[in-house]
């Protein structure tokens, strides 16, 4: 070719590499897996999309800091197919095979609690998200931590001091079969008896219950202050439908898990008005200014509301995760003091473990108000007052 | 407890739920009833129209149940292109009915693994739900949920529409005829290839209605199916193989069980209740509480 | 004979090679070792009943759930070695007990039945858990991978001889005369109740086992999770792909989905799945008899 169209293709070589973004720094790899099919497929999405939001976010911020140094983000993800056993293995292969910089946690607590025995063998410290049972206290601490104070021994005390304060002076319960809900319920009944609220009645139901009516005249006829239904997902959509239509009348209403997820927001609108359940965030805080920003980016992103426990899990503790590799870079031994010793700004506020509980975030309860989700217990950082 | 048992209320919960357990019922016996297929995929067709419903609300803002024969017609064709491409050619070859039902078991296996996973890639996994019809209207006792009498409604409407289509119109009868002895309604001059593809479209349509009744009042997600499959497979062997008018009523039967069972006993007995009575049913009789024992 | 002891040969063969293959490749490997035995152990038994008898069982999660519900409750009062085959033992005497009256229906109607009762198991069980106080389990101090992986092995061995040895005798002839004609075999003097209890009872030792040494592999158990129709449900997929003619079927079908599995897990889990369920279509469809079926050139 002559000259002048070498030049020109030098000059052009030149105007591309000058508009293409510049990654001088080897990507950070940082794996995880998730349930993608199997039983919890339903409920991890939740999980995952607040990752992909954190990730996408930082990349255009720049890049990772890792003690000055800007890297872009990669996730080296798997499909545990909700089973914990194979996320605990695949961990495994994400430390010694893919051979990640950092990892993330999966979804849900048994996942949790395998995962923390490959963290302990090899050393490698995880910031844990969405596991809420006693069983994580007896983890070993050191190389993994749990953001959540929605642990059952702390929940059914805190729900008796909360109902007390309000008034309540009888409850009906009924609750799933399921593990989460039998836990709260072991530590809920006897905080119940210890507050002096009685307990009118207390039924179980199996998951795959599809009528709940007769519970529900049960609950009606009994006729208490409050309603606890320690529900999952799936009951909680099938009660509050049936406990609008049959017209429970309550002071309060509780669901353990349900309330926090976009979609029970769209299914019932202004009916779900006054359910109160399980979480430590909201994004009316404005003593955290983060929570404010995540939701609206959450919302552009997803087009859907991000679920307010587990969503805020994960973020909370990718951004612990962060704040702890800007210091400490990626050594594990200097990761894992990090994270042990430091003091995190996250969308929750202020976050601080001793061992491996958060020792900060106090176990709270939110209410849907309108079409916001608003903090009610503890007083110290409720966003409304619990009506 | 014997006024909570007279109580309209729990009548109203046991139509709801019967006139739902019948309509999925009838779906599947119509299938099994004409063609010997078991259709695991069952759930995973409600699913689809469920999806449908869904969709149609989130970008219409119109009710689904104006939508209804829409997605009666994709579920027909859902039902169809299934047909063509996988039972057809067996059919024709009048194997014995026990190889088609092995055979339809897993390839119906392998449709609901796919559809399941397909709809998940396309929409992910994360549960689904909108607002429609939820006034509470409330007559003395009596509290019943918009969306819940339009499902009562539109069910009971397509039971007794089926059963006037299978009493009165030419097809419903073949499909009658078909279901009861094959051989004889070939040689009697049935187009038993056609009144099949009838049957399946009926099915399938009538599975993906029940869907869009349910996402009302249920949250949506790729593999909700499962438990309605389930719930089919109970009335339809409870009511007969193939058995349609006793599919309608073990619908309501197994309704009814739910609701007065659990109030009699413990909601914690659902479930054993349920399926202790499905596996007694199965062993003892069957041809089911209401078949005749028919020839194979 | 010549035929058992060249099966003999390849699965120690196999087993060696599965077990020092994986040792040396990683631990990851060990894992995909433990899940290919698992699926051939699970497969094998339950084709030395439904592979032979034509009595397809939807329900043989419950005899892996049995084993593991074993496991996960007696954990911390008996040791393993003993706990492992009392899972098979719970899980063979709970056949016998609901072999007669479940074994009396036949056709679409055992199929069925035999899911609905893993599913009548699971809820029963989830009460009396409800009932104990208890709702997960947590099993600390679990053997290793590796332990695992020689118990798996070990396993899968048994279950593939069995199949073998069994299809070959007068027991599995019987087994097979069944299948062909039931009224024919009884009136040619085959003792089928006798014939089907026992094959039924047999069927469900070993996943019993092996619920119960996969139970390990968790800290945390819960009944949900290993009464699952999805393990039902593979055992049946393994079974068409591979053949369930003779005892190679469920290795190659095991090894089909593994290899399946490995590959496009990685890329997308849901498309994995969607292939999945297009090769079991596929192969029922165009090639009823499995793998096995193409390797003897498509006849039986």
């Amino acid at each position: 070719m002559n000259r002048k169209q070498l030049l020109g293709l030098a000059a052009t070589a030149m105007l591309v590499s000058a508009a293409l973004p510049t990654w001088a720094a080897d990507p950070v790899r940082i794996g995880y897996t998730m349930a993608r099919t199997g039983l919890f497929a339903a409920a991890a999405p939740s999980q995952e999309q607040a990752y992909e939001l954190w990730r996408d976010q930082v990349n255009a911020d720049g890049g990772l800091d890792v003690v000055g140094e800007r890297r872009p983000v990669e996730f080296v993800s798997y499909d545990d197919e909700s089973d914990p056993a194979k996320s605990a293995q695949l961990y495994e292969r994400l430390i010694t095979s893919d051979d990640v910089d950092l990892l993330l946690a999966p979804w849900g607590t048994p996942h949790h609690l395998n995962v923390a025995g490959i963290a302990e063998q090899y050393g490698f410290p995880i910031v844990g998200n969405t596991a809420a049972s006693v069983a994580i206290r007896e983890v070993q601490p050191g190389n993994i931590w749990f953001p959540t104070s929605a642990i059952p021994d702390q929940i059914g005390p805190e729900l008796a001091a909360m109902l007390g304060y309000s008034g309540i002076t009888s409850v009906s319960i009924i609750s799933n079969v399921l593990p989460f809900s039998q836990e709260n319920l072991s530590f809920l009944t006897p905080a119940l008896k210890k507050a002096g609220i009685e307990i009118r009645m207390s039924e179980n139901y199996p998951p795959d219950i599809s009528d709940m009516t007769p519970l529900i005249i049960q609950i009606k006829a009994a006729d208490a202050d409050a309603v606890l239904a320690l529900t999952y997902p799936a009951d909680a959509f099938l009660y509050m439908g049936q406990a609008r239509e049959l017209g429970v009348e309550a002071d309060l209403q509780f669901l353990l898990i349900g309330p926090t997820i976009d979609a029970f927001g769209k299914a019932f609108g202004p009916a779900a008005d006054g359910v109160v359940t399980l979480a430590h965030w909201s994004p009316e805080q404005s003593a955290w200014p983060r929570a404010k920003p995540f939701f609206d980016a959450y919302v552009a992103k997803f087009g859907q509301e991000p679920d307010y426990l587990d969503s805020a899990l994960a973020y909370m503790s990718v951004e612990i995760l962060q704040q702890a590799v800007a210091t400490a870079g990626l050594d594990k031994d200097a990761l894992r003091a990090a994270i042990t010793d430091g003091t995190f700004d996250t969308i929750n506020g202020e976050v601080r473990f001793d061992g491996v509980q958060n020792s900060v975030t106090p176990t709270a309860f939110v209410q849907r108000q309108g079409d916001k989700v608003q903090l009610v217990w503890p007083k110290d950082i409720a966003t409304a007052p619990l009506q | 407890m014997i006024e909570s048992l007279l109580s309209a209320q729990l009548l109203f919960a046991a139509a709801v739920l019967g006139a739902l357990y019948a309509l999925i019922g009838l779906g599947l016996n119509l299938v099994y009833g004409t063609m010997r297929l078991l259709n695991i995929a069952h759930g995973d067709i409600l699913m689809v129209g469920a999806f449908a419903a869904f969709w149609w609300f989130t970008l219409t803002s119109l009710s689904p149940l104006i939508a209804l024969p829409l997605i009666a017609v994709f579920g027909a064709a859902i039902g169809l292109a299934l047909y063509f491409a996988l039972f057809r050619h067996q059919l024709a070859q009048e194997l014995d009915a026990s190889v088609i039902e092995g055979r339809s078991l897993l390839l119906f296996f392998g449709v609901s693994v796919v559809t399941q996973n397909v709809t998940a890639l396309l929409f992910t996994a994360t549960p689904r739900a909108y607002r429609h019809l939820d006034e509470v209207y409330r007559f003395g006792d009596l509290a019943m949920t918009g969306n819940r009498i339009a499902a009562l409604v539109c069910a009971v409407t397509l039971l007794i529409a089926m059963l006037i289509f299978l009493k009165k119109t030419l097809f419903g009868i073949e499909i009658r005829a078909l279901i009861q002895h094959r051989e004889a309604a070939r040689i009697v001059g049935v187009n038993v290839e056609k009144v099949q593809m009838v049957a399946i479209s009926i099915g399938f349509a009538v599975t993906a209605i029940a869907g869009t009744l349910l996402s009302m009042t249920e949250q949506t997600n790729p593999f909700m199916g499962f438990r309605f499959t389930i719930a089919a497979f109970v009335v339809i062997i409870i009511g007969g193989l193939g058995n349609i008018r006793g599919g309608i009523i073990a619908g309501f039967l197994l309704a009814v069980m739910e609701i007065y069972a659990v109030t009699i006993f413990s909601a914690e007995a659902r479930s054993i209740l349920i399926y202790g009575g499905f596996v007694l049913a199965i062993i003892l009789r069957p041809q089911g509480l209401l078949g005749v024992r028919k020839r194979a | 004979m010549r035929d058992t002891f060249t099966l003999i040969t390849v699965i120690l063969a196999g087993v060696g090679l599965l077990y020092f293959g994986s040792i040396g490749a990683g631990p990851y490997w060990q894992i995909v070792a433990l899940n290919l035995a698992m699926w051939i152990a699970l497969t094998q038994s339950w084709s030395l009943f439904s592979g032979l008898t034509g009595y397809i069982s939807l329900g043989h999660a419950v005899a892996y759930g049995l084993g593991a519900y074993m496991m996960a409750t007696l954990f911390s009062e008996w040791p393993i070695w003993v706990l492992v085959p009392m899972g098979g033992l719970v899980a063979g005497v709970f056949a016998l007990i609901v072999a007669l009256p479940v074994l009396r229906v036949r056709g679409p109607y055992f199929v069925i039945l035999s899911f609905g009762l893993s599913e009548l198991v699971k809820y029963v069980l989830l009460v009396v858990e409800t009932a104990l106080g208890q709702s997960s389990r947590l099993l600390f101090g679990a053997p290793g991978t590796q332990t695992l992986l020689v118990w798996m092995l070990a396993l899968a061995a048994v279950a593939t001889l069995l199949r073998h040895v069994i299809g070959l005798s007068r027991f599995g002839q019987g087994l097979v005369a069944i299948r062909e004609d039931e009224t024919a075999a009884e009136t040619i003097g085959i003792p089928i109740t006798r014939y089907k209890v026992l094959a039924f009872a047999l069927s469900t030792v070993i996943p019993g086992m092996v619920g119960a040494v996969m139970a390990l592999r968790s800290t945390y158990f819960e009944v949900l999770q290993v009464f699952s129709p999805t393990i039902s449900f593979t055992i049946v997929t393994i079974a068409i792909i591979g053949g369930a003619g003779d005892a190679r079927g469920p290795v190659l079908g095991a090894v089909f989905l593994i290899a399946l599995s490995e590959t496009l897990r990685g890329v997308s889990p849901q498309l994995y799945l969607v292939f999945l369920g297009l090769s079991l279509i596929f192969f029922v469809r165009f090639v009823p008899n499995g793998l096995t079926g193409l390797l003897r050139g498509g006849g039986r």
